[in-house]
């Protein structure tokens, strides 16, 4: 177990990385196997989602309805252990909708506050993009204070907080879709896509999903989980790996191809992803794999190509990203 | 037919080649040099302390003179290798109006562990900037270029140079990177008052799509639109409050082609639709851009503005771009 | 601050200017007061000019001082041309060039003058001490133009500087290459200026009484020798130098022209060296009494002068023989001998009186040489390098009177004496001495050596050497002059050599002196002949020194350009890292590259899928570079052994 939580990242990269105890390693290993047997065929998928996870960051899942954004949002939150909310974003919801209200309490003759959906472990923001902005940043503000502030008084959230967000394809009409500023704030964006052939015979030979999800049983604790974030932090991170991520950021700032280079806190975020995909390969140190793999993730909605022409995705950005970038 | 032989002889000796995307690597075949006239001076200057050590027969005249030749020879490899082996990418550059100057940004990356100074980069070899690229460093350095009409302007064959250290030989190399940069058409100036809004279906918040601006509560004052009571609220015991929506569904302005006075040519026409979109951003409105065979829908925000300009910027180009 | 027609940056100006007065300094000792005055006030006009941003002066006003100035040289040296008249030009028009300095171009120019005005010092001097100086101005001048293509506005002085020294330094092995093989022409081209020779101390064609005692104050070196054979004993040191014929009561003179042809019966062992002359703008070379052989460009005559066909100007070097006990002179002419008997009337009746009744006294010619000496020994005459003032009748008064001299008055008093009595005798002046440099194994001959001493005819003998200084003072032939002289006698500490230190320091010095001498400074075309004969290239012609050097320039280049190129690259420092490249090497030399954005072990995977045999080793070598590079672990045995295992690992 990590002893100490007081360590800023900074200074984690110089830090010893120890091994990590192997039965953590099998624990993870078991969320992904339970989870894979709800959404089938997505184990990368679920992979970069736990990793995300014990990054601390927050996913956001884009993709058109009915591809299992919820099932897989909440076949996590049932087998990490964590209780689970979901919100459906429509175009009137409120903040206090997100956030929670104070209602006037006859009996004790005063105000009482009412948490809304936000004060759970995994919160599931459905379709995020049809709300109106107010209410976005609600919610945005939440992710990143991991606090909220309703009437004057300040709450903070339970841990581990993981809010999973899923966005429908920005062009449907109606929608409101999140600044790039935004977009930031998540960790990761993947893409579930259509399950290929095998997988989505077996979901259509398979019993009903919902019964499925009922019979999960959690394969860890939320303690077990926020040790495990704390391992992922202490995972080290040599100069060489730093070279490489700064050259990729690098490239970014300065080629051409993109319109705005990535941020340092895009660069942190692509280290931190890192070390949870090599906390989760059970090394005790990054190497330049663990970014590969997780850039496309990272990066894919913070870089806009230049060249609008084709809609690029994220995928397709960051692979080209790594061709460019030789490994220091 | 000669000037035929030798464009082809030339791009053959210079390896031109049309544009590169990605980084070119100054190999040492990529850079050429010569003496400049300066350089001939020397050159001329050492005869003479040749002839005078020869004639007054001076040892250390002699000395001299060789050490300067010898120095001569040498300030050609140090020229040299003032630009070999940088690796040179392409940078942003930013849309700008006609007429204005256009900026590109090259990077300029010294892996190597020699520092190189005052190198410079021209476009027309009369105006340069120079920077200077110490060792590992990647240095920006930034060329304007003068945009002299709408559409995508290419900064075409650029030089990367260098005199340093002594001044007596000029390295060069030739750049063609995958540059270009959208111009936009210049603002008439004075343009023609803003078009009226197209509809605007009167005041306030009687519009059909008018609830996606939703932008807080206040206290209910009598004769507010019973639609706009913020019933959820009222159902906690929390008094009335009515939504408040920021207004500018009435500002929506069609910027159409067609609404322009006939008796202007295209060129004229551009003009004053680009000094609407940039009035309508500069007053917040929503609006939307049709052009013959273009249309923008209705938004707003500063990419919005951008992608008018680009439309109108690109207007019947098909893509063809022109050098700098 | 490249582009060539770009106003100047004050502190270009201030380099500028800064190195050329460095450069023109050493000329404030020659130049007139009022050329230095105008070049300092040019400079600070200029500087001051920069300084609070006024345009230049106006062209007129520069074209009328330099008018003003070319009149001035020339009122000054009564010429245009030559050497200093062109120093004095040249620096004047510096100074008006920097006023009319705005663009780099102008100070490209300005430049490469100033280059040119550190030659000129060269003429002047070309010692040690003045090629440091001058090259440490080379070195600012430099580095001014490395400032002035500089593309910051301020230049670190550090790397302008470091610039300069680096191209200089680096020009050192092809400049000594350049110096030794390029093929040198030998100068003059055109006629030698006549200003060229002024104030330069060293034997006349004439002697007065107090000639060579100035001399003898200079311990200036008149020239070096090597000898071959073994050194002669210092008595046998005599140099011979210019022969005095005639007198004319105060003066000694050598006639204008040779006659004769140089012939002699060798005796004794011949003695062979090698003579480096300092350059005294006359034309006689010296060589051990009696030479042997007349050096290449020059001439002699019967009285055995060596003459050289043009002034020694620079400094020469040439291989002599002579023989010690030479016979010569058996058979002179008579109208020499006639010469030989010449006095001038009335001069100096009491000697001549003396020396008749001497002839009468002893009728035989030895005998009466030997009574003279004689007397000169014991009738209380001393040798002094002070002697008093002597009248017109100078032989007359050293006689009778004063009795105390230097070896001119010695030698001038001999010979009259002789004349008198009827025995042909003439004046040879010279060198007497030398001094050994232990440390470099050859003869310093300084001016203060100079000496004088006689020739008397005897009938079937010929010209016997008599030297009646000898005869006063012993010591001055045997011991050099430092032991014949008095202590109070004004004569260079240098050659007294009373301290030991000193000594060996002004050795070591003239050792250096010596070499420079020989090798940058005498490095003239029959040296390099003879050098590249040394070195297997015998008859050197000039297009065979320039294909050698043609070859061992480009082959210098070559090494430069590979030194200097190679630190263009990215160099890995992490010996981990050089490791695992050399590994990814051997791979694809086996035609598995690894991409460049391609991980250790996304690599190892790929090669494993193909090359399934070499799977231990690769995934063996790949865990302990992961775990090195990126992992926390270090130690250097780790990392050797990670150099060991890709050293033994073969695909």
């Amino acid at each position: 177990m990590a002893p100490d939580t007081g360590r800023k990242p900074r200074d984690v990269a110089n830090s010893t990385g120890r091994p990590i105890p192997r039965n953590m390693t099998q624990q993870v290993e078991k969320v992904v196997a339970q989870v894979g047997s709800i959404i089938l065929g997505k184990a990368r998928q679920i992979r970069l989602a736990i990793a995300c996870l014990l990054a601390r960051g927050h996913l956001l899942i884009e993709d058109i309805p009915g591809v299992g954004k919820t099932m897989l949002a909440h076949a996590l939150a049932t087998s990490l252990g964590l209780d689970f909310q979901r919100i459906q974003f429509t175009s009137d919801l409120l903040p206090a909708d997100i956030i929670g209200v104070s209602i006037y309490d006859r009996e004790n003759g005063g105000f009482r506050f009412h948490p809304g959906p936000i004060f759970s472990q995994v919160v599931l923001a459905d379709e995020v993009n049809r709300a109106t902005p107010k209410a976005q940043s609600a919610l945005l503000e939440a992710m990143e204070e991991h606090q909220v502030t309703a009437e004057g008084e300040t709450r903070r959230l339970r841990q581990p907080f993981f809010v999973i967000a899923t966005q429908n394809p920005s062009y449907q009409v109606g929608t409101f879709p999140l600044p790039e500023s935004q977009l930031d704030r998540f960790l990761m964006r993947i893409h579930l896509g259509y399950p290929d052939n095998e997988a989505e015979r077996a979901l259509l030979q398979g019993e009903d999903r919902r019964d499925l999800l009922a019979g999960l049983d959690p394969c860890m604790t939320a303690q077990e989980l926020i040790a495990l974030q704390h391992d992922a932090q202490q995972i080290h991170a040599s100069a060489a790996l730093l070279d490489y991520v700064q050259a990729l950021v690098g490239h970014t700032r300065r080629a051409a191809e993109y319109v705005n280079g990535l941020s340092p806190r895009a660069a942190l975020a692509v280290l931190y992803a890192a070390r949870a995909w090599a906390l989760m390969a059970g090394r005790g140190h990054a190497v330049p794999e663990d970014v590969q793999a997780v850039l496309p993730g990272v990066v894919g909605h913070r870089l806009i190509p230049a060249d609008e022409t084709g809609r690029i995705n994220g995928a397709d950005v960051a692979a080209r990203l790594i061709r460019q970038v030789a490994i220091p | 037919m000669y000037a035929a032989l030798k464009d082809r002889f030339l791009s053959r000796l210079f390896q031109w080649g049309g544009p590169r995307s990605g980084t070119i690597v100054l190999a040492q075949r990529r850079v050429f040099i010569l003496p400049t006239r300066q350089g001939l001076m020397f050159a001329f200057v050492l005869l003479l302390m040749l002839i005078g050590s020869t004639n007054y027969n001076l040892g250390l005249g002699f000395v001299l003179t060789f050490l300067l030749g010898a120095m001569g020879i040498n300030a050609m490899l140090h020229t040299f290798r003032n630009l070999a082996n940088l690796r040179i990418a392409a940078g942003r550059a930013g849309p700008v109006f006609a007429g204005d100057i256009a900026r590109f940004t090259i990077h300029v990356e010294n892996g190597g562990e020699t520092d190189r100074y005052a190198i410079g980069l021209t476009h027309d070899r009369k105006e340069a900037v120079f920077i200077d690229a110490p060792a590992r460093a990647n240095v920006p350095a930034t060329i304007g270029i003068p945009a002299p009409r709408r559409g995508i302007l290419r900064p075409g064959r650029l030089t990367l140079f260098t005199r340093y250290p002594l001044g007596i030989y000029y390295a060069w190399a030739y750049l063609e990177l995958d540059m270009q940069c959208v111009v936009y058409p210049r603002p008439a100036s004075p343009g023609l008052p803003l078009p009226p809004a197209a509809s605007s279906p009167g005041a306030g918040a009687e519009r059909g799509n008018g609830q996606e601006d939703f932008s807080g509560l206040r206290q209910y004052h009598p004769g507010d639109s019973p639609r706009h009571i913020a019933w959820k609220v009222a159902a906690r015991d929390q008094g009335l409050l009515t939504k408040q929506f920021s207004g500018r569904a009435e500002t929506e302005l069609r910027l159409d082609w067609a609404l322009l006075p006939p008796q202007l040519n295209t060129e004229e026409r551009l003009a004053h639709l680009a000094r609407w979109v940039l009035d309508a951003h500069a007053r917040g409105l929503s609006y939307g851009l049709r052009l013959p065979g273009a249309t923008v829908d209705m938004a707003m925000g500063e990419a919005h503005r951008e992608r008018c300009l680009e439309a109108l910027a690109l207007f019947e180009q098909g893509g063809k771009g022109m050098n700098g | 601050m490249t582009d060539t027609a770009q106003p100047l940056a004050q502190r270009h100006v201030l380099w500028l200017v800064l190195s050329l007065v460095m450069v023109a300094a050493p000329h404030a000792l020659r130049l007139p007061w009022w050329l230095i005055a105008l070049f300092a006030t040019l400079a600070a006009w200029r500087v001051y000019i920069g300084h609070v941003r006024i345009p230049l002066p106006n062209r007129w006003l520069l074209l009328l001082i330099v008018i003003a100035a070319t009149a001035g040289v020339y009122l000054g040296y009564r010429t245009l041309f030559g050497r200093d008249a062109g120093v004095a030009l040249l620096v004047a028009m510096l100074g008006l060039k920097l006023l009319e300095t705005r663009s780099l171009r102008d100070a490209m120019l300005l430049i490469f003058l100033g280059y040119f005005l550190v030659i000129t010092n060269f003429f002047y001097s070309q010692t040690m001490l003045t090629a440091f100086y001058l090259l440490a101005s080379v070195w600012m001048i430099t580095a001014t133009m490395v400032g002035l293509h500089y593309a910051r506005t301020e230049p670190p002085l550090r790397v302008q500087l470091r610039t300069a020294g680096v191209l200089l330094a680096q020009s050192a092995p092809l400049m000594l290459v350049l110096f030794v093989l390029f093929p040198r022409v030998p100068g003059p081209l055109w006629g030698m200026p006549q200003d060229a020779s002024t104030g330069v101390s060293g034997l006349s064609d004439t002697m007065t009484p107090g000639s060579i005692a100035n001399l003898i104050l200079s311990d200036a070196v008149a020239f070096r020798v090597k000898f071959e054979s073994e050194i002669p004993r210092a008595k046998d040191l005599y140099w011979r130098g210019p022969v005095l014929w005639d007198f004319d009561g105060r003066t000694w003179t050598a006639p204008r022209f040779l006659y004769g042809k140089p012939e002699f019966d060798p005796g004794g062992k011949p003695v062979r060296y090698e003579v480096t002359i300092e350059p005294h703008y006359k034309r006689w070379l010296f060589a051990l009494d009696l030479p042997g052989r007349v050096p290449p460009r020059a001439h002699s005559g019967s009285d055995f002068q060596l003459l050289a066909f043009a002034p020694v100007n620079s400094r020469q070097r040439y291989d002599m023989v002579s023989y010690l006990n030479s016979t010569y002179g058996v058979r002179e002419s008579r109208f020499a001998l006639r010469r030989a008997l010449a006095l001038p009337d009335g001069f100096n009746p009491r000697s001549v009186e003396l020396a008749r009744s001497l002839r009468r006294e002893f009728p035989d010619d030895k005998a009466l040489i030997r009574e003279v000496l004689r007397r000169f020994n014991t009738q209380g005459f001393s040798y002094t390098l002070s002697p008093p003032l002597l009248g017109t009748n100078s032989v007359d008064e050293f006689l009778f009177e004063v009795r105390s001299g230097f070896c001119e008055i010695y030698a001038s008093s001999f010979a009259v004496l002789m004349r008198a009595a009827g025995i042909p005798t003439r004046i040879v002046t010279g060198y007497q001495g030398g001094e050994i440099n232990p440390m470099g194994g050859y003869m310093i001959v300084r001016q203060a050596f100079a000496h004088a001493w006689n020739e008397v005819w005897i009938e079937g003998e010929g010209w016997k050497r008599v030297d009646p200084t000898a005869a006063v003072s012993p010591l001055r032939v045997e011991s050099g002059i430092a032991a014949a002289a008095a202590r109070s006698d004004p004569l260079p500490l240098l050659v007294r050599g009373d301290f030991a230190l000193l000594r060996e320091l002004q050795m070591t010095l003239d050792l250096f002196t010596n070499s420079w001498n020989q090798w940058v400074l005498g490095y003239t075309p029959e040296r390099q002949r003879l050098l590249l004969a040394g070195v297997g290239m015998d008859d050197a012609t000039w297009q065979k020194m320039a294909a050698a050097l043609l070859i061992v320039t480009g082959a210098i280049v070559a090494v430069l350009a590979m030194l200097m190129l190679r630190r263009l690259n990215a160099r890995v420092r992490d010996p981990v890292k050089i490791a695992y490249l050399r590994f990814c090497d051997k791979l694809r030399r086996k035609g598995l590259p690894r991409g460049p954005a391609e991980g250790p072990g996304d690599y190892a995977r790929r090669i494993e899928q193909s090359r399934p045999d070499l799977t231990p080793a690769i995934a063996a070598i790949t865990r302990l570079y992961v775990a090195l590079r990126y992992g926390a672990q270090t130690g250097a045995d780790r990392v050797s052994e990670l150099r060991r295992l890709v050293r033994q690992f073969s695909a």
